[in-house]
C-alpha cells in the first residue's frame, strides 16, 4: 500500500495522545451511601472527565475513539492498493485490431483474447469504475465512451472487428490520452502484440500507461514479395515467402493465374531467410494470387496477389514539404502505393536510365525536375520540363473557362479561391485547360511522358475542401497512368476509397464470404470500406463489374514476435502479463472511520 | 407459643423438670414459696410440658436498616412489637437482640403485662450500628442464649448472611427470617457517575449509573435472596420478604398466611 499524502499520518500520534489523555482525566463522581456497596457491580464506564488524573483504564469507547482516528487518519493520507486486474477507476483500453493480431498463437486469436480481457475487465469492474474502450485499426474507432454501464459496454464489444491490416496504434494512444485527459488515476491499456510504429507526439498526461502483451511465438511463414515483369522469356512471376520463426519451417506455395493452378512446391526457409520460385506466366492473365498451406499462425499473410495490369496498381512518389490534404487525396484512390519524399531519390533522377520504380511522380511546390516515371503532376512550381514556362506571380486568379476534358469531369474551378499562382506560358505542345484572365491555371502534355501542371499549391487555395478536389486527384491519376481504369484492381487489405458512382449504378461489394452489401452514394463517389480481410471481392457497378484483390504485405504485421517493451510517451512500458494497478483505498476506510464513530456514539449514549 | 404455632419440637410431658431463676412476669402458681422460705431464693418450678419457648427477637439495627421511608428499621420495630405481643402474649419468654450493635443482650421479659415495657426497649434511635449482621449472628449463635424461635427482623444486606443464618440453626434455633426491604433496596433511583459509600463498612464502590449497572445490581439482589432463601430453608426455618412500607395487617393476611406464619 502506498499513501498520496503520507504527511497526515504525522498528526496521528498527536491526536491519539490526546484522546488517551483525556481518558487520562478522572471522573469527578458524587457520593452516595447505600445501603450496602456489595450488590452493586463495580462498573466504570467513564464516558466524560472533568478532573486530573487516574490510571489509564480499558474502554471500549477509547478503543473505538481510537480506530476511528486511524481510519480517518489513513483515509486522509490517501491510500492506494495494489491490485491485479486491468481495470482502475478510469481505464481506457487501446485494442489492437491489426493483421497481426490474427495470430492463433493464443486461442483463438489474439484479438479475441484481447476482447476476453476486456469482457473480463468490464464485468470485474466495481460500482463507478469508468471504462472506455478504443479500437484500434486503420483507422482508430471509439467502440464505447467513459460510462460505468457494463451492460452496454458488453454488448458494445461484438461490434469489434480485426483488419487484415497495420493499425495506427499511434492515432489510437493518442485519442486515448484526449479521452483520460485531466482524469485522476487514470490509465490507458493498451492491448496488443507491440507490432507498430513508434507512436509520434504521444503524451499520456496523469494517466498510467499499462501495455499487456499479447502472444507467445513468432513462428511464422509469410509472402512479402510477389509480382510480374515482362522479361525477354515472357512474363515472370516472382513469390518470396520468408520465415520469421526461430525454426527452420516448411510450407507449400501454389500460385494461381486467374484463380487457375499455375505452380506448386513445397519450400523450406531457415529462420530469417527469404525463399521463393520464379515462374513463367501465360499472356493474357490479369491476376496472379499465391498461398500458403497448410495455413499457419497468421493466415492473412499467407497470402498475396499481383495483377499484371499496370493500371491496376500505380506505385505515386510524393514530392513535397508536406500537404495532408493531397496525400489523403492520392491515398483514397485504391490503386496507388504512395511515398513521400522532400526531394527526387537520386535513383529516380534523369530522364534516361533504367525504369522508374514509380509510374507517377507528383512535385508539390517543388519544382519539377526530369523523372522517368510514365506521368508527372505539378503544382505550383514549374521546372525545366514543365509544359508551361513561369514569369512571375498573379493574386487572386479567378478561372474563367473550362476546356472538355477528362481531368475536369465533375470539377469545376471557377469555384476555387487561389490566393496567389504562378504566371505561366503554356510551352508550344502544351494544352491549357483552364484558364484565368491572368494566367493559364491547368495545363496538360500529352507525349510519350504525360504531364499536369497546376498553376497553384492546393495550400494556397480552398480546393481541398471543396467535393471536386478527390475527384480531380483521381482523374489526374487516370489521365497520367494513360490509360482507362482498370477492371482489376489490387488494394491493401484494410484501405478505404472512393470510386467515381452513380447512385442509380446501386454499387455493392461482394466480401469472399459471397455476402453483398450495399455502397453509399455521395457526391458521385461510392465510399468503398469493408475491405478487412485479405482476398477476392466484386464491386459492382451496374452493369460493370470491377474485382478487387485485398493482402497484406506488411513485414512488421507478418512478424508477429511479441515485443517485450514499447516506447511510448517518451518512456519504455514493458509488458506486463497481470497488471497491476494502484486503486484509491480512502472511501472504504473513510466509511469504516464514520461506521467506527456511529458505533462508538451508540455506545456513548448506551452508558450515559 | 405451645399450641398455637407450628413448632418443630414434638411431645409433651407433665413430669417436673427442674428449677429456675425467676423471671418478671413468670406465673406466681409455679413460684416455690419453700425454697423462697428457706434459702430466700426466687425460684420457680417447671415442668417438662411447661417449658416455657424461648422467643428470640432478632432486631437488626445496622446503619443500612435506616434507609427507606417509611425506613426498615421503622418497619422492623412495628413487626418486632407484633410478633412479641404474641410472644407475650403466649406465655414465652421474650428476648430482644439488637443485632449490628454492641448493645448487652436484656433479660428477657415474660406476660402479656410487659408488653409496654417491650415497646419501651424496641427504641426508636436511628440504627446506625457497622458491626455487621453476620458477624452478629454468628456472636449471638456462640453466646448462651437458650434455644428457641429466633426470629430475625433485617434487610439482609450482608454478604455472608447465610453464614449467620446457618449458625442460628446450628445452635438449635427455629429460625424465621423477615426480610425487610425498602424501595432504595429495591428499586434504586440512582443517576450519573457515582461514588458509592457503605452505609455500614468503608468499602466504596465507583458505578455509572446506567441500565447495565442498574440491571447488574437487580440481578445481584435477586441471587443474594435466592442465596439466603436456600440457606433459611435448609435450616427448616421461613423466609418471608416484605416492603418497609407494609403494615402487619397486610402481612398477616397476605404473605405471612403465604408463607404460612400464620395458621387459622
Amino acid at each position: 500500500m502506498n499513501l498520496q499524502n503520507p504527511g497526515v499520518l504525522l498528526a496521528l500520534l498527536p491526536l491519539a495522545g490526546f484522546i488517551v489523555l483525556l481518558y487520562l482525566l478522572k471522573i469527578r463522581r458524587k457520593d452516595l451511601t447505600v445501603p450496602a456497596t456489595f450488590l452493586w457491580p463495580s462498573r466504570t464506564d467513564e464516558v466524560r472527565a472533568n478532573t486530573l488524573f487516574q490510571r489509564l483504564r480499558f474502554s471500549w469507547l477509547l478503543v473505538l475513539q481510537l480506530v476511528a482516528l486511524i481510519a480517518l487518519a489513513f483515509a486522509l493520507a490517501r491510500p492506494l492498493t495494489r491490485q491485479a486486474g486491468l481495470s482502475g477507476r478510469v481505464t481506457v483500453f487501446v485494442l489492437d485490431a491489426s493483421a497481426g493480431m490474427g495470430a492463433t498463437d493464443v486461442a483463438p486469436t489474439r484479438f479475441d483474447e484481447g476482447l476476453r480481457l476486456v469482457r473480463d475487465a468490464v464485468r470485474a469492474a466495481s460500482t463507478g469504475d469508468r471504462m472506455a474502450l478504443i479500437e484500434a485499426g486503420p483507422v482508430p474507432r471509439v467502440v464505447f465512451p467513459l460510462s460505468t454501464d457494463p451492460a452496454r459496454q458488453v454488448a458494445a464489444l461484438e461490434s469489434c472487428r480485426r483488419y487484415d491490416a497495420a493499425a495506427d496504434v499511434g492515432e489510437a494512444l493518442r485519442l486515448a490520452a484526449a479521452v483520460v485527459a485531466n482524469q485522476e488515476s487514470a490509465q490507458i491499456v493498451l492491448l496488443s502484440d507491440g507490432a507498430f510504429d513508434p507512436p509520434q507526439n504521444f503524451a499520456p498526461g496523469k494517466a498510467a500507461v499499462v501495455y499487456r502483451s499479447l502472444g507467445q511465438t513468432a513462428e511464422n511463414l509469410a509472402i512479402v514479395a510477389l509480382g510480374s515483369s515482362v522479361t525477354t522469356e515472357g512474363r515472370l512471376a516472382y513469390c518470396g515467402v520468408r520465415n520469421f520463426g526461430a525454426a527452420p519451417a516448411g510450407t507449400t506455395l501454389t500460385i494461381y493465374a486467374d484463380g487457375r493452378v499455375l505452380d506448386s512446391a513445397k519450400l523450406l526457409a531457415k529462420p530469417g531467410e527469404t525463399t521463393g520460385r520464379t515462374v513463367p506466366v501465360p499472356a493474357g492473365v490479369k491476376a496472379i494470387e499465391a498461398r500458403l498451406n497448410p495455413p499457419d499462425a497468421l493466415v492473412a499473410d499467407d497470402y498475396a496477389v499481383t495483377v499484371t495490369d499496370p493500371n491496376a496498381a500505380l506505385r505515386v512518389l510524393l514530392v513535397t514539404q508536406g500537404d495532408p490534404f493531397l496525400e489523403r487525396a492520392l491515398s483514397l484512390d485504391p490503386r496507388v502505393t504512395l511515398d513521400r519524399a522532400q526531394a527526387v531519390p537520386d535513383s529516380e533522377q534523369g530522364a534516361t536510365g533504367p525504369a522508374s520504380t514509380y509510374d507517377i511522380v507528383v512535385f508539390d511546390g517543388i519544382a519539377e525536375e526530369p523523372v522517368r516515371s510514365r506521368g508527372v503532376l505539378t503544382l505550383g512550381v514549374a521546372g525545366g520540363p514543365s509544359p508551361v514556362r513561369a514569369n512571375g506571380t498573379v493574386k487572386n486568379p479567378i478561372a474563367v473557362s473550362a476546356e472538355n476534358h477528362p481531368i475536369l469531369d465533375g470539377v469545376d474551378l471557377r469555384n476555387v479561391f487561389i490566393d496567389s499562382a504562378q504566371k505561366v506560358t503554356p510551352k508550344a505542345t502544351a494544352r491549357t485547360l483552364s484558364e484565368s484572365s491572368q494566367t493559364s491555371l491547368l495545363v496538360v502534355d500529352e507525349g510519350k511522358q504525360r504531364r499536369a501542371y497546376l498553376a497553384f499549391r492546393v495550400l494556397d487555395s480552398d480546393f481541398p475542401l471543396q467535393v471536386g478536389f478527390p475527384i480531380f486527384v483521381a482523374n489526374v491519376l487516370d489521365f497520367l497512368a494513360g490509360k482507362a481504369a482498370a477492371d482489376v484492381l489490387a488494394v491493401p487489405a484494410g484501405s478505404t476509397f472512393n470510386l467515381p458512382a452513380d447512385a442509380a449504378d446501386r454499387p455493392s461489394l461482394v466480401v469472399p464470404s459471397g455476402r453483398s452489401l450495399a455502397l453509399k452514394v455521395e457526391d458521385g463517389q461510392a465510399r468503398v470500406r469493408d475491405l478487412d480481410r485479405v482476398g477476392r471481392y466484386e464491386l459492382r457497378l451496374g452493369k460493370t463489374t470491377k474485382t478487387l484483390f485485398a493482402s497484406l504485405r506488411n513485414e512488421r504485421e507478418s512478424n508477429i514476435a511479441p515485443v517485450p517493451s514499447l516506447s511510448l510517451g517518451g518512456g519504455t512500458v514493458k509488458a506486463v502479463a497481470t497488471p497491476v494497478r494502484y486503486a484509491d483505498f480512502w472511501r472504504p476506510l473513510l466509511l469504516l472511520g464514520l461506521l467506527v464513530l456511529g458505533a462508538e456514539w451508540w455506545l456513548f449514549a448506551r452508558r450515559s | 407459643m405451645r399450641g398455637e404455632r407450628l413448632s418443630r419440637k414434638k411431645g409433651v410431658s407433665i413430669e417436673f423438670a427442674d428449677y429456675r431463676e425467676y423471671a418478671e412476669g413468670d406465673d406466681l402458681r409455679h413460684f416455690d414459696w419453700n425454697v423462697y422460705a428457706r434459702l430466700e431464693n426466687a425460684v420457680v418450678r417447671t415442668y417438662q410440658d411447661e417449658e416455657d419457648l424461648a422467643v428470640h427477637l432478632l432486631l437488626d439495627r445496622s446503619a443500612s436498616m435506616s434507609f427507606g421511608d417509611p425506613s426498615k428499621a421503622q418497619a422492623a420495630r412495628r413487626f418486632a412489637a407484633a410478633f412479641g405481643h404474641v410472644a407475650l402474649g403466649a406465655g414465652d419468654a421474650l428476648f430482644l437482640v439488637s443485632l449490628g450493635t454492641r448493645e448487652a443482650p436484656a433479660p428477657p421479659i415474660r406476660g402479656r403485662a410487659t408488653y409496654p415495657k417491650l415497646v419501651r426497649r424496641l427504641s426508636s434511635d436511628p440504627p446506625e450500628g457497622r458491626e455487621g449482621l453476620a458477624r452478629s449472628l454468628r456472636a449471638f449463635a456462640a453466646g448462651d442464649a437458650r434455644p428457641g424461635l429466633a426470629i430475625l427482623l433485617s434487610d439482609g444486606l450482608d454478604p455472608d448472611i447465610e453464614a449467620g443464618v446457618r449458625a442460628l440453626a446450628s445452635r438449635g434455633h427455629e429460625v424465621l427470617f423477615l426480610q425487610i426491604l425498602s424501595a432504595v433496596d429495591l428499586e434504586p433511583d440512582l443517576e450519573g457517575d457515582l461514588r458509592l459509600l457503605d452505609s455500614e463498612t468503608d468499602g466504596t464502590v465507583e458505578i455509572t449509573a446506567n441500565s447495565y449497572a442498574l440491571r447488574g445490581y437487580q440481578a445481584n439482589l435477586r441471587a443474594h435472596q435466592a442465596r439466603i432463601a436456600e440457606a433459611v430453608r435448609r435450616c427448616g426455618g421461613r423466609i418471608a420478604t416484605v416492603r418497609s412500607e407494609a403494615s402487619v395487617e397486610d402481612f398477616l393476611r397476605t404473605t405471612g398466611r403465604r408463607e404460612a406464619w400464620v395458621v387459622r
